[in-house]
């Protein structure tokens, strides 16, 4: 450990205080470190057609769904396309049930892709449970925005 | 005289809560019932350096935080004693107090420290009930007054204090900070600090018992991925990262394991991280969604959220030979529980009439509690004593704090004065 970086820990250490005897009497906000993952959060895919809905506390797809996911699956194979299915839940319940919840829902989608002909290896899924929601608000209208899945490439 | 203490009380909190900065504060909803009385003297100050923290104001705040103690300004007391001599029992018979605290801040032998010295009177039996002496630097004073109030309040109520706890909370992304921040504060809101930033969700902070780590969930790698990060080095380490939903880390009481849940068999189940042989061991397997796991206080169970029975109810696996019990039938949505303290029922969230409240469970009654009247209410964390628990709810469409005592008798709200704060985690009693 050079000397720049001994002095940076012990800046962190002093800043930080928390665990030891030392502190200050309003310590400001400080950031300890940061991620470095991309900022700005869309919905938008490959077509404005990437967003599947579903119903509150349900990982299954309409018909009107299915509909959507063939179109989908035939770009990507038309195009060789790698894609990403992010599952998403809306705010009711608890935020580590709805990252289950959001991973059955993006499961779903990617099985029906894979149906209509997408090699499996051409699939990823995340969820993000109701951590990203696409529309603010405590009611029905955003809630069933929020209650999504994304079709993405990547 | 009663009555007019407490509305001069509330209005000096609110001033003072209003005028100092901290990331959160607390404002009482509720009535105080049957408080009790205590008057805390301003401590005597023998140092050369000026006077810039008071220690009787924070003891003030701590004590009456959660309802139970209602403190005496200095402006509503006869005299101003500091020693014993200059007590005048009759006096603060009169004023209705029933215990007074007393004493006075020193340099210390101890190279930069002060040593503050105290007593606690019970004004009824017109005697000393403790001696205490807090060491401590002049720049600590804030931790000075809450080491203090711990005292006062185990003393008077035979419990022990939590003005010394710590709160983990994630802040969610503001038009001023366009990033995810967990964050550290005292219980009484100051002392905030960002023990880390990122652009991508934060969630579950998990405090080690010895209060050193942090084990939370972080997206910054495009998915979920468990970290663990010492507080005083900032130093921060991710686990074996496995495919799929890596999430719910919950420490184990005696600090060498971690409860998870893992999707990499197909679905969600619990397993169990060796923090010493850096493997996981699976303990749940169910095609259903098996999720937030938290340890008994015996280590002996872990409690989670299944949806195995068509809807979210708790459930109990013993981790040894993985048999499973299943907690709750009240409803058709109950989850995210954590066990009392002293491991005789658990609290969690309950679903009623659409409505989701915090609830407590009693082992031996099975009977439910429904505690909280607000909406969406999430995250239930209990202080280490088992007396207060704060829960994540919403004000409007803002994320906010709030917590009730176990009695049900205080609420109160803790607002964040930047950003919206949700997920509590309550530390340790160590310090």
């Amino acid at each position: 450990m050079n000397i720049t970086q001994k002095s940076l820990l012990t800046t962190i250490i002093i800043v930080l205080a928390s665990c030891s005897s030392v502190s200050s009497d309003r310590t400001n906000d400080s950031t300890a470190i940061s991620a470095s993952a991309s900022g700005a959060y869309s919905d938008s895919g490959m077509t404005s057609n990437n967003v599947l809905y579903f119903s509150y506390d349900k990982s299954d797809v309409n018909s009107e769904g299915r509909i959507k996911i063939r179109t989908l699956a035939k770009l990507i194979n038309d195009n060789d396309l790698n894609v990403r299915v992010e599952g998403h839940c809306d705010e009711r319940g608890t935020r580590e049930y709805n990252l289950a919840l959001g991973e059955k829902r993006a499961k779903t989608v990617a099985e029906l892709l894979i149906i209509n002909g997408v090699s499996s290896d051409k699939i990823q899924t995340v969820s993000y449970g109701e951590e990203k929601p696409i529309v603010n608000g405590s009611n029905e209208r955003s809630w069933s925005q929020n209650r999504r899945a994304l079709v993405k490439t990547f | 005289m009663f009555k007019f203490k407490i509305f001069f009380l509330t209005f000096i909190l609110f001033f003072y809560f209003s005028f100092t900065y901290s990331q959160l504060r607390i404002e009482i909803k509720g009535g105080i019932a049957d408080p009790i009385n205590i008057a805390v003297v301003p401590m005597k100050w023998e140092l050369e350096s000026t006077q810039t923290t008071y220690l009787h104001k924070i003891i003030k705040s701590d004590l009456e935080s959660f309802g139970e103690f209602v403190v005496l300004p200095p402006e509503g007391m006869l005299s101003l004693p500091t020693s014993k001599e200059e007590i005048y029992y009759k006096d603060w018979r009169l004023l209705g107090v029933d215990y007074l605290v007393i004493g006075g801040t020193k340099g210390s032998n101890l190279d930069g420290n002060t040593e503050t010295n105290y007593i606690i009177f019970d004004i009824a039996r017109e005697k000393s009930i403790h001696r205490g002496n807090v060491i401590g630097p002049i720049k600590s004073l804030r931790k000075v007054a809450h080491k203090m109030s711990d005292k006062i309040y185990e003393k008077i109520q035979g419990i022990p204090g939590i003005f010394s706890t710590k709160l983990a909370y994630i802040d969610k992304p503001s038009s001023e900070d366009p990033n995810y921040n967990l964050r550290i504060s005292d219980i009484d809101g100051f002392e905030s600090i960002s023990l880390f930033s990122s652009p991508q969700p934060l969630m579950s902070p998990s405090w080690s018992p010895d209060r050193k780590e942090i084990a939370y969930v972080s997206f910054e790698e495009g998915t979920s991925r468990i970290f663990l990060q010492e507080l005083s080095s900032a130093k921060r380490k991710g686990l074996k990262l496995e495919e799929g939903i890596n999430s719910s880390p919950n420490w184990s009481p005696n600090g060498d394991m971690i409860s998870a849940v893992l999707s990499k068999s197909g679905n969600p189940d619990l397993f169990i991280y060796d923090l010493e042989q850096s493997s996981w061991t699976q303990i749940t397997k169910h095609f259903g969604i098996d999720t937030e796991p938290d340890w008994s206080p015996d280590s002996r169970s872990l409690l989670f959220t299944s949806n195995r029975s068509g809807s979210p109810q708790i459930y109990e696996a013993n981790v040894k030979n993985n048999r499973i019990k299943r907690l709750t039938f009240e409803g058709t949505y109950n989850a995210r529980a954590r066990y009392l303290p002293d491991g005789k029922g658990i609290v969690f969230v309950h679903r009623r009439n659409g409505v989701f409240h915090i609830a407590t469970q009693n082992f031996r009654s099975g009977k439910v509690r429904i505690l909280t009247d607000t909406y969406l209410d999430e995250s239930p964390t209990i202080s280490p004593n088992g007396n207060v628990i704060i829960y994540a709810t919403k004000d409007g469409d803002r994320d906010i704090l709030a917590g009730i005592t176990m009695d049900g008798k205080t609420k109160f709200i803790m607002p964040s004065l930047k950003g919206e704060a949700r997920e509590p985690a309550w530390s340790p009693l160590i310090d």
